[in-house]
Order: structure tokens, then sequence, then C-alpha cells
């Protein structure tokens, strides 16, 4: 690994300012903070700072711009685009010790965190008062609310509850300048010009650094419920979505490929839901708030089922089941890792998501008749996750080469259907040069212009999302 | 052969359960509930033989207040046959139940009765036994493999250390353990079937059995919370803090 030092001035006080245990330099904690989960690049961090207070952050951001310096912002590093990798030097602010949760506010049905607070952490503060912070996924045991904010976050109950950005009511950021600003601070209804707040949503840390939010909650799902289906292809897929949305309450619609639940059910040896397989399978959580609920329920998916649309579904018929049927979804990421596998998170309006699927396999099977392609992906969203994964024996390059060879057809098909090349994974360096199939020219030309106005020296997350 | 499994409606596993603010009793108002693990363990025990064609017929009994049949929709969405339900008030003392299905069982001459090892709400462990020795029966606990022979059922059980074989002639008790089986989910087509399967409700007087009770709950109060740790110093304070403080070095 290159290990770049920091200019000696800038480290002297940095040193003076954070100490030996909260400025670290040593080869480990370069490689450990400098990435996130992508591995396609090697980090090369040249420190790794550990404030402990917003006033830190902004003494590290005016030494930084006093010393020409680039800084990475930090948070759980679940990304997968590559948004918080440090490849070039740079300082790695990382804001895992700015994390104190306040407590909830029961009135306003509100919590106020700072950056650094673990996701499960804010979820559970929630439930003990009863509430619920409704963005949720896998990753929620690591991933901090800065770096959600930072990626507008999706997940698994988008269908529901939306995205990350349907729920920050307040934002506190530090610009490029060190300037803390304070954005819509907790309000509901605030009509006062442009509302930079959703400028820094989404905005891969480009901006600035987000060191404290203010969330709205609402109230837990009642008896939630999980049935998988067993479906014969995206088109009744897409049949069943429409009727389950039409009829019941659902919180979630997710979707997997057989070979998906062929890999984590071999992972973790456990039993497949149904006894016999098929090409896809639905997952669907909805409420149960009654007798009749559960009715419907049974009724909806047994007209899908007469319709031919459905082959097969178990229902749960505890927690425990309910939590199992999930695992089948919720642990295909993780499993299929091992294959390092080459991911996109592609999207489309909801209607158009069978024909996207229908392009893109086209594509893939024409280019990649060899591979195992795992789907899996949030259906009711129009959101498709695709996983190529590397056969043994060939090495990570030159796989990673081969698929990206591709990436330009798929990334067509999707400008095709007028789609997102990244519908939740963010853009980060992963997928820079495939930006413009995304966003026009002057769109990212103007994006440079509001990067300039927030950090004039450029000095956040350099080289991310677009060139300079 | 018939085969009979008791399940009992239980407060879910994975619910954290709570004490009522007086002491009490456990809070169970609004709480989810489901059938016990053990149980599920035992219908899937159950339906497995029938499949496999040992097992002719399953007959599934749960012995409680009216919501119980909830439990035993289940059983039989997963695969039994018919339920009988044992309608009874409150919460029955092991020995009573154990003389419900007694009852049960001299009506229904099953070959087999499987029930769970235990319920994880009294985590009693003591109905399987009761009815063992109420029904004259041979009995195999804590099972982990049964393999149905002619007219003996063999039974292996895990001991501490190991494993232990045992032989048994039947009409025979087995009470499950944790790893006899994985249950399966339970299918929309066959929870809608189940819907139409045979119910019968029962009552304590019409098995011939009075219900008594014989242990009365004083109280229930929830584990203290622990102490937050704290962060030490040095390791020199560390190794004082653990002699003088903690007391587990000397």
């Amino acid at each position: 690994m290159n290990l770049a030092k920091p200019p000696q001035a800038i480290a002297a006080a940095l040193s003076a300012l954070l100490g030996r245990e909260r400025f670290l330099t040593d080869s480990q904690s370069l490689q450990h903070y400098g990435r996130d989960w992508t591995r396609f690049a090697a980090p090369a961090p040249s420190g790794v700072l550990l404030p402990n207070t917003i006033g830190e952050i902004q003494a590290i951001v005016g030494l930084a711009r006093q010393n020409g310096v680039k800084l990475v912002p930090s948070g759980g590093r679940t990304g997968l685009s590559g948004g918080a990798m440090a490849t070039n030097g740079e300082l790695v602010l990382s804001l895992e010790r700015v994390r104190k949760i306040s407590p909830v506010n029961q009135a306003g049905r509100s919590v106020t965190c700072e950056a650094g607070a673990i996701t499960a952490q804010i979820q559970q503060a929630a439930a003990k008062e009863g509430l619920m912070y409704p963005v949720d996924f896998a990753s929620s045991g690591s991933s901090q609310i800065g770096g959600n904010i930072a990626t507008n976050a999706g997940g698994i109950q988008v269908i529901r509850y939306g995205m990350t950005r349907d729920w920050v009511t307040g934002l506190k950021v530090v610009t490029g300048t060190g300037e803390l600003l304070e954005l819509n601070q907790g309000l509901i209804k605030n009509n006062t010009g442009l509302d930079f707040r959703h400028l820094f949503i989404g905005s891969e840390g480009i901006l600035g650094v987000i060191v404290e939010a203010t969330l709205a909650l609402t109230d837990p799902p009642r008896n939630p419920r999980v049935m998988v289906l067993g479906v014969r292809s995206m088109a009744a897929l897409m049949q069943v979505l429409a009727s389950c949305q039409a009829q019941l309450s659902i919180l979630a619609f997710e979707f997997f490929s057989d070979l998906a639940l062929e890999k984590v059910t071999a992972e973790h040896s456990i039993q497949p839901p149904l006894q016999e397989r098929y090409p896809f399978y639905a997952l669907v959580e909805f409420e149960s708030t009654s007798a009749t609920a559960e009715t419907r329920a049974l009724e909806v998916v047994e007209a899908c089922i007469a319709k031919g649309w459905v082959a097969d579904a178990v229902l749960s018929q505890s927690e425990s089941q309910r939590r199992s049927l999930w695992r089948l979804r919720e642990d295909i990421s993780e499993t299929i890792a091992q294959w390092t596998p080459y991911k996109n998170d592609i999207s489309t309006t909801v209607q158009q998501a069978p024909e996207l699927l229908r392009s893109v396999d086209a594509l893939v099977s024409q280019h990649y008749p060899d591979l195992e392609v795992v789907w899996y992906g949030h259906i009711g969203d129009g959101n498709l996750h695709l996983n190529i994964l590397k056969p043994d024996g060939v090495s990570v390059g030159d796989f990673q080469d081969r698929c990206k060879g591709v990436s330009a057809h798929l990334f067509a098909a999707v400008q095709e259907l007028r789609g997102s090349i990244s519908a939740e994974h963010g853009v980060g360096l992963l997928k820079k040069e495939f930006l413009r199939f995304s966003r026009t020219e002057s769109e990212i030309e103007l994006m440079r212009g509001i990067k300039a106005q927030f950090d004039p020296d450029g000095i956040f997350n350099p080289g991310k999302v677009f060139d300079p | 052969m018939k085969a009979l499994v008791a399940v009992k409606r239980v407060v879910d596993y994975n619910v954290k359960v709570r004490a009522k603010a007086d002491g009490s009793d456990v809070e169970l108002n609004n709480v989810k509930m489901a059938i016990n693990p053990f149980c599920e363990i035992a219908v899937e025990e159950a339906v497995r033989l029938k499949e496999a064609g040992t097992v002719s017929e399953v007959v599934v009994v749960s012995v409680g207040e009216k919501s119980s049949q909830e439990q035993i929709r289940t059983a039989l969405a997963l695969g039994a046959d018919r339920g009988i339900h044992v309608e009874v008030e409150g919460r029955p003392e092991p020995l009573e139940i154990a003389k419900l299905l007694k009852g049960v069982v001299d009506k229904e001459q099953p070959q087999l009765v499987i029930l769970g090892k235990q319920s994880i709400d009294g985590d009693n462990n003591q109905t399987g036994q009761m009815l063992g020795a109420l029904a004259n029966m041979g009995q195999g606990t804590f099972a982990s493999e049964i393999k149905v022979d002619g007219d003996s059922l063999q039974v292996i059980r895990e001991v501490d250390g190991g494993l232990q074989t045992l032989k048994l002639t039947l009409p025979a008790i087995v009470t499950t353990d944790l790893r006899l089986n994985e249950p399966r989910y339970a299918s929309l087509p066959n929870i809608m079937k189940a819907k139409k399967k045979p119910l019968e409700v029962t009552n304590p007087a019409e098995l011939g059995v009075e219900v008594k009770s014989h242990v009365t709950q004083l109280g229930v109060a929830p584990p203290p919370e622990r102490a937050a740790g704290i962060k030490v110093e040095d390791v020199a304070q560390l190794v004082d803090k653990l002699k003088n403080e903690a007391k587990v070095i000397s």
C-alpha cells in the first residue's frame, strides 16, 4: 500500500487538536478507515481523524483549508459505490465518536442525533418510546445516520415509508469553509426560499460534512406478517404486486431469483421455504391487524394462484418465522460477497421494471452466458439489484474488467427506459464515469457550480460523483 | 397407526416478555402468541411420519382458552388431519394438562403421542413424563431422532456428553428436543384447507377430569438491570477493581 504522509504543518496542528489517540496514521487504521464495502480500489489515506465534537470538526476543516488537504467524510463505511473510499492521500474524517442520540421528542415525534449514531441504535431509541424510524436495511447495525443521509439510503420498506430524504426534518452541516449551517431546524413547515437540506441529502460528502440530524418518527406497523410466493415469470410478479398493492396494507414487496435462494439456503444450511423451486420469489410483508386482514391476504394470494401468477406460497405463523423468511432476502448480499460479485443497483418506474429486467437479462446472457447471475431487489420501487458472480479461478481484476466492458451497454439500456444507474447506492467512485447515462452534461455542470458555492477550495471528498 | 400431538399456545419466542406493573403476572395484553417451538417440532415430526407412510392419521390437541384454536389451525395447516380443543379457562398446571391429555388418549387410543419437551412459558418439563405415568406408556424424552420399527420405537436422546438410544414398545410417548427436525412453513393452500378440517371442542367435564390448582403464583419480577460498564485508566486500576470491587481475583 502507498503510505502517504500528511503534510508536516497540518500533522502538528492535528496532533495538538486531537492528540495521538484520535489522529491515526498506522497502516492498519489507514486500511480500515480508508475503505467501504467495495473492494475495487486500494485504500490510501494519509491519516484518520476521530473528532469528538462539532467544534473540533470545524477546526479540522479550517486546518484542511489552510493547508490544502482533502477530507473524506466517513460513517459506518457500508457503502457500495466507493463514496467513502480514501484512495489518494486524503484525511479520513470519521464521525464515529460524534454519536450522541438525544431523548426522543414524544410530542413532536422526532429525534435529534449526531451524525455518527448507528442507524439500529436510533431505531432502538425510537422503539423504546413506542415509535419507529422506518428506514431500514441489511447494514443498519453498522451504518451511521450521517452516511445514510449523505447517500439518501433506501432499503426494504421504501414502498411504504419512502427514502431517508422523507424523514430528515433538520440538518446541521459543516461546509468547506468551516461554517456550521443549521438547515430547517426540525420544522415541518418552512417555506422560506431554497431548502439546502435537500442538497445535502444524497450529496455523498461533496458539499461538506453532516454533523447532526433531526429525524421524524412514526408508529410501528401492527402485527407485520410475511408471505413468500413462488412465481414463474416477471410479468406474473408485476400482476401480483398490483393485486397486493390494491388490496393489502403492504410494508414491503421484494423479489429474488432462484439462484439467490439457492446460495442463501446452502450458505446457512436451511430449508427452502417452498416444496418446489420457481424462477422468482416475492416476499410480501403486510399488516395483519385483524382476522379479516389475514383472510383478505389469503384470498388475494388464492386469487393469484387461481390466475396462475403464483405457484405456491407460505405465510409466517410466528415472529421467528417472519424473521427467518426475511433472512432469505436480507442475507443475499452478504452470502454472495464471497464471489466478489459485480454489483449493479438500477431502477426505473415500477411499471417498466419487467422490461428493464428483460432487456438486462438479454444483455447478460449475450455477454456472460457462462456466468452465474443473481437478481434481487425492491421490485415494488422499480429497483433491481443485478449481481454477476465471479467464477473460481478468474482473478478479481480480470473479472471486473470483463464486467465493466458491458456496463456501458447495461447503462444504455437503463437510459433508454429513462431509469437510474444508481437507485440507492449513490455514485461515489464506482459509477462516476457512467453518471451521464442518468444526468445531462448541463446538470453535472450545475452540480459543479453548487459544490463550488459550499466548498470553494474543493477540500470535501474530491473526485466523488463527478470529476472536478 | 394414529399419532396424537399436543400443542400449546405461548408468548411468541421473539417477543420480549414483560412483567405487569403490579408484579402479579406476565403482561399478556396485545402480546403476539404462537405455537410453543418444541410443540411445532412435535407437529413436524408427526407430519413427516405420515408422509413416510408410517402414521395414518395425525390428531392435534391443545388444552387452553378458546384462542388456542388458532394454534390448532396452524398445526392443521402444517399437515395434521384433525384437531381437538380442550377448552379450559386460565392456565392449568402440568399435572392437570397431563390428566386432560390422558382423557384424550383414552378416547383416541393413539399408538404414538408426541409432545414438546417443555413449553417456553412455564419451562416445567413435566407434562410428557406425567402423561407417561398416567397412561402407563413408555417414554423417550428429549428425542433428537425417532424411528418406528414394527411395533416398537427407537428413540435417540441427547444426554450430557453424548447420545442414548432407547427401544420402546408402542404405544409410547416422545418429547421433542430442538434438533429433532426443522419445522416447515405453512403453505397458503394448506392454510386455506386447514380452515375446513374438523376441529372438535371438548371440556374437562366431558373427559371426566376436575381441574384443580396446587400452586399459587405469588409474583413476577424482571431481572435486575445491569449497571453500565466503566472505563479504567490503566492495568493497575483494572486489577484493583477486579480485586476489591468485583472480588473475582484475590
